[in-house]
């Protein structure tokens, strides 16, 4: 069997569409959507399109749970027993065993909403953090922050179950919190015990961390206020065993994030302008 | 003779084609049995994508007015291309609930701007069971959990979606009284506005 699977040969049958993170980055409309009010981001049962929202967001979650099951999965095969030690290979195969449970949760979470698998597009760039060559890169991209950002988004999905009075979504959201509080846990103790001797790579991992996080933030999808659709969640961030500084930074980036979208979409709107006015 | 306005002619940030809309607004209003000589505007807002979806129809002297998200014509697998069958699931329901207004039974109902969010949830409800009804390919469980957002997860609630869907026939008194039977008229009134898309 191969080893380090590049995201384009993830195998998935005629259901799933691939899409690349570049065709909504430059679709024209996105910068005018920028611009406009288009009621606040975060999940409520009275912002506009609330139910499709909630939909093309459930399979998001639905299809990332299918890469973390597959990130997990490689880190069991991808290392020989010196470069990542058995014990840390026996907590992926547990962590790749609730990632299957999260998938099936997902996909029952998906019809009762109404939706199916496969209406929506997906983007593999999860995976995509779950291919670098060192284990312990690795554990800090997938584990710590694309885990730390399963915790937001149950914890922002479990608030909304919560608020909409929907006992099935808070209860299935709070279920697999819990479980990714458990695989940041496991991320954090791994990066702790394997550079216990080498500062050095421990500094380039959560190097690497911040830049995984970073580019999940996705323009202000994730942060502290109500434009931002995936709430950051201190407490269950903390029981994860985030520092309160941690957090802090996570927000700070978050911010920053927003104001570069901010930025970034009025500069295409004036280009989009000029171009509208020059033709 | 129905004349029928589509706009922006032509669509300058999708590639929709005006002649392809007119002529599902066209079949919408036909099979939703809108009367003939009755004008149709259809503003399409193409600075709009999925999932940022929503319409609203409503009937300004004589003449049915129509907006609609450009999402919703927009193919959830192929972001940027128009999709054909979810455009015709939205003009039968838009078409449904035009033709509603038209009638006596809806003759009190405000325009879409000023319904509750409970009370348009109730009322699509009863169009999507119609468009159904009339061979169009919907899903039930879709329209299902949007009633219970606004409607809650509850028997009652659910009870009152079969209704809906089922009813071939109901008031806009009707409505309300599903409305007051859910508890969605207590609700606190929505603090965003229920036509935000629809303003620029």
């Amino acid at each position: 069997m191969k080893k380090m699977l590049p995201e384009s040969e993830l195998a998935r049958d005629e259901r799933f569409v691939r899409t690349k993170i570049e065709d909504r980055i430059f679709d024209p409309r996105g910068p005018k959507i920028a611009q406009r009010n288009t009621g606040p981001a975060r999940m409520g049962v009275d912002r506009p399109a609330a139910g499709e929202r909630s939909r093309s967001l459930m399979h998001g979650i639905f299809v990332g749970e299918i890469q973390a099951l597959e990130g997990a999965g490689r880190t069991c095969y991808d290392f020989d027993d010196d470069t990542a030690p058995f014990q840390l290979k026996l907590d992926m195969a547990r962590q790749c065993w609730d990632e299957s449970r999260h998938c099936e949760i997902s996909v029952k979470l998906g019809d009762h909403m109404g939706t199916e698998i496969g209406e929506y597009t997906e983007s593999t760039f999860l995976f995509a953090a779950a291919c670098n060559p060192d284990p312990v890169f690795r554990l800090c991209g997938v584990n710590r922050a694309l885990e730390g950002l399963a915790i937001d988004v149950f914890s922002s999905m479990k608030e909304f179950g919560n608020e909409s009075g929907d006992p099935i979504l808070e209860f299935c959201e709070d279920w697999m919190l819990a479980d990714e509080v458990t695989h940041v846990k496991m991320g954090s103790d791994w990066l702790r015990r394997l550079t216990e001797t080498d500062p050095d790579r421990r500094e380039r991992a959560l190097e690497f961390q911040r830049t995984v996080d970073a580019i999940f933030n996705l323009g202000g999808f994730r942060g502290e206020d109500d434009e931002n659709p995936i709430q950051l969640a201190r407490d269950f961030r903390r029981l994860a065993g985030f520092s309160d500084d941690e957090n802090d930074s996570l927000a700070a980036l978050a911010r920053e994030s927003t104001e570069q979208a901010r930025e970034m979409a009025a500069m295409a709107t004036a280009a989009l302008d000029a171009s509208a006015q020059g033709s | 003779m129905t004349r029928i306005t589509v706009t922006p002619n032509p669509f300058t940030l999708v590639p929709y084609d005006v002649g392809e809309i007119t002529a599902l607004v066209e079949e919408a209003a036909a099979l939703a049995g809108l009367p003939p000589g009755v004008d149709i505007d259809l503003t399409v807002d193409e600075e709009l994508f999925a999932p940022l979806t929503g319409h609203m129809s409503d009937v300004v002297d004589g003449r049915v007015v129509l907006w609609i998200s450009g999402g919703n014509f927009e193919d959830n697998r192929r972001p940027c291309h128009f999709s054909a069958d979810q455009a015709r699931v939205d003009l039968a329901v838009m078409m449904l609930r035009a033709n509603d207004r038209l009638s006596d039974d809806f003759a009190a109902a405000p325009p879409d701007a000023e319904l509750s969010r409970g009370e348009r949830a109730a009322w699509d409800t009863y169009a999507v069971g119609r468009a159904r009804a009339l061979g169009i390919d919907v899903r039930r469980p879709r329209q299902l959990y949007d009633f219970r957002l606004q409607h809650g997860f509850t028997d009652v609630a659910d009870a009152a979606f079969d209704r809906c869907w089922e009813a071939r026939s109901i008031t806009w008194d009707g409505i309300r009284e599903i409305c007051k039977e859910t508890g969605a008229t207590d609700r606190a009134p929505s603090k965003v506005p229920v036509d935000l898309l629809r303003q620029k």
